[in-house]
């Protein structure tokens, strides 16, 4: 009876200690890549102490490192990248914040009046964003450079090449957050608006002071899956960004990896490095993500 | 001071769908005067109207058609903060993220009322609610009848010329049930506003209201005081709501026997008869031989004859319930059962022949076809 508990147990970890290994032995691997010497894929999972180095953390950071010219000489050279994949983060930071909050304020004012609105054709507009959903936003890349083209003709500070217009294309794919959001407001009493306008609130009121505060756990998820999804995002941004100084995370890691010169290590110190920020903003987030704030107000 | 008085007129509710297109009608065409410092109730079954009324009159919901004067303005196109009203919900609507006191003072702060006037009006009526210990509390932390309290603390801080109830009572266990009740009637006679109250409890009605309104399918039935209504009902509907048990209405015709004039029921077996004597003759006898609906109370139904204007029926117990103080004994009739409210002295027994007798004077005639009382 003992054996058989303590059998099940060893199984029952072995299945977890696996499926962890899983998730941490590549990540273990590339963050061994971004300290070794040479620009090697990840394939490790031991570095000898004279494999150990800082020089692709100084080239992710822009701090110039010496590197050997030739080994047999001895002889050295101060060098550091022409743009700092720094800049690139910078830039991706900036951007995702930015259309991030873009998303909740357009979402969540849209979910906003297909929860508690009347108007014609709510119903097909629902469910037409739904289908716009299963069309991955790749496909209508070019449509996409042809309308910033033309915007920059008019307005240069939104055309091609610029963060603005980065933003507003990723402006365009919110549907799914529409109805993320619409699915937790229709959980929210209507006597609680209800409610507040009897108390004097305006209908904006009752959307900013009382629903609003209610909804903060969705609107966390929402903004950490668009912030997520926007630090990696590649295709539109490839094609948006086209100069070096304002390439976005994903776009400057991936031209690390030249065809002709692959460094993996300045790849592999980028790659730990935008898992920063998408850690800290989880962080941040994660407090409001709590179950029961909606609790108490109303019984059904 | 006329203040408080609501005067509906031809009050019409038509909802519509997403395009416009009216879906039902769910209140046709209402008048209703509630006097200043009145407690009117309305009460129905679900679907009778009276919660879209109430949410008319509190400017939650449009108008279709007719007016709304609280006072002397008509509010139709009013806000509802403008228009003198508090409401009490049925799932109290408070505000989960907010402390109790910020529940209460939230009206008072969009009013841009000074602070000290939103503190000192909080901590006066919250201590006259019991509310005072937990002003720093969230509402999940307090019970259904705490959390039904601020909501009254809520309605009461608006300084309201008409309260507007929409059965604040419904979620409540049946202990608090009663004793918020008792709460509200209090409230009533200190604050002496006019109080719109919605329920779908006939017993909160009866129990509550200086008069009730009863309303089925989007129509007003009858507006009375309660024992007016209890006592004379306009119609069928009336009659078989109010009470409980209700009146027992038997489906017949009347006819000459005897040279007298009798009730029988239209059924197969255990068909009642009744003699028609007294105060109902005559009326009586303006229908004989039409179809006839015979309304008695389970309480005009005695074992015993003391008074004179008693008329026999003879039937047998099919079920009994003792209550202690009193029995309600079920006797078979044609259709179903003819309910009577018997004293507790002795048990009943299933089978057992029982004759009963009927204080004819308070029987109430109905006509089956229009569903009206005959008079």
């Amino acid at each position: 009876m003992w054996n058989r508990l303590l059998i099940r147990k060893i199984i029952a970890h072995s299945v977890l200690i696996a499926s962890c290994a899983l998730i941490l032995i590549p990540f273990a691997m590339v963050v061994l890549a971004s300290f070794r010497k040479g620009n090697f894929p990840p394939s490790t999972l031991w570095l000898s102490p004279e494999q150990w180095t800082l020089d692709h953390w100084k080239y992710v950071l822009g701090i110039p490192y010496s590197e050997v010219l030739n080994a047999a000489t001895g002889e050295t050279k101060l060098v550091g990248p022409t743009v700092a994949p720094l800049r690139w983060f910078l830039n991706s930071l900036l951007v995702s914040a930015i259309a991030s909050f873009g998303i909740i304020l357009l979402s969540g004012t849209a979910a906003y009046a297909f929860a508690r609105l009347k108007f014609r054709f709510r119903g097909q507009i629902l469910t037409g964003l739904l289908v716009l959903q299963m069309f991955p936003q790749v496909l209508t890349l070019t449509a996409y450079y042809r309308i910033l083209n033309y915007i920059g003709e008019h307005f240069p500070w939104l055309g091609i090449n610029t963060f603005a217009g980065l933003i507003l294309i990723y402006l365009s794919g919110i549907s799914i957050n529409i109805w993320m959001i619409k699915g937790y407001f229709d959980t929210i009493s209507p006597a609680m608006e209800d409610s507040a306008r009897i108390d004097g609130a305006s209908r904006f009121q009752a959307f900013t002071r009382i629903l609003l505060p209610m909804s903060a756990p969705i609107f966390a998820v929402v903004f950490i899956l668009s912030f997520i999804s926007m630090i990696s995002e590649y295709p539109t941004a490839s094609v948006v960004l086209q100069e070096s100084v304002n390439r976005t995370l994903a776009v400057g890691a991936y031209s690390l990896l030249d065809e002709h010169e692959k460094l993996w290590g300045h790849f592999s110190a980028l790659a730990v490095l935008s898992g920063v920020p998408i850690t800290i903003m989880f962080l941040l987030c994660q407090r409001f993500i709590i179950g029961g704030l909606t609790s108490g107000g109303a019984k059904e | 001071m006329n203040d408080g008085a609501v005067h509906i007129t031809d009050l019409v509710k038509t909802y519509t769908d997403d395009r416009g297109r009216p879906t039902f009608t769910a209140v046709k065409k209402i008048n209703l005067a509630v006097e200043n410092g009145e407690f009117m109730v309305l009460v129905g079954p679900s679907g009778c109207g009276k919660t879209t009324t109430l949410r008319m009159v509190a400017g939650l919901e449009k108008i279709s058609s007719g007016t709304i004067a609280i006072g002397d303005r008509v509010v139709n196109d009013m806000e509802p903060k403008d228009r003198g009203i508090a409401m009490v919900f049925q799932n109290y609507a408070l505000y989960p993220h907010m402390s109790i006191f910020n529940n209460m003072a939230f009206g008072l702060q969009l009013a841009k009322k000074k602070k000290d006037f939103i503190k000192e009006t909080v901590t006066r009526t919250s201590k006259a609610l019991g509310l005072d210990v937990m002003l720093e509390r969230k509402p999940q932390a307090l019970s259904g009848g705490q959390r039904q309290r601020v909501a009254l603390g809520r309605a009461i801080v608006r300084n309201p010329q008409v309260f507007l109830f929409d059965e604040p009572l419904s979620n409540l266990d049946a202990k608090m049930r009663v004793q918020m009740r008792s709460e509200i009637s209090r409230l009533h006679s200190q604050l002496g506003n006019t109080m719109i109250y919605v329920t779908h409890d006939q017993v909160e009605a009866m129990t509550m209201g200086d008069r009730i309104c009863v309303m089925k399918d989007g129509l007003i039935m009858q507006v009375a005081d309660p024992l007016t209504l209890y006592r004379q009902p306009e119609n069928l509907f009336v009659a078989g709501f109010i009470g409980s048990p209700p009146m027992n209405l038997l489906k017949g015709k009347i006819a000459r026997k005897d040279g007298g004039l009798v009730f029988t029921e239209t059924a197969e077996q255990n068909a009642i008869t009744v003699p028609l004597k007294g105060l109902i003759e005559p009326l009586a006898a303006k229908h004989l031989d039409k179809a006839i609906v015979f309304g008695v109370r389970p309480e005009h139904l005695t074992e015993g004859s003391e008074n004179g204007s008693r008329v026999p029926i003879a039937s047998t117990v099919d079920i009994a319930e003792p209550m202690g103080s009193e029995s309600l004994v079920y006797l078979k009739a044609g259709t179903g059962n003819l309910i009577a409210r018997i004293h507790g002295e002795t048990l009943f027994h299933m089978g057992q022949p029982l004759t009963v007798y009927v204080n004819i004077d308070k029987v109430v005639l109905f006509d089956p076809e229009t569903e009206a009382v005959i008079r």
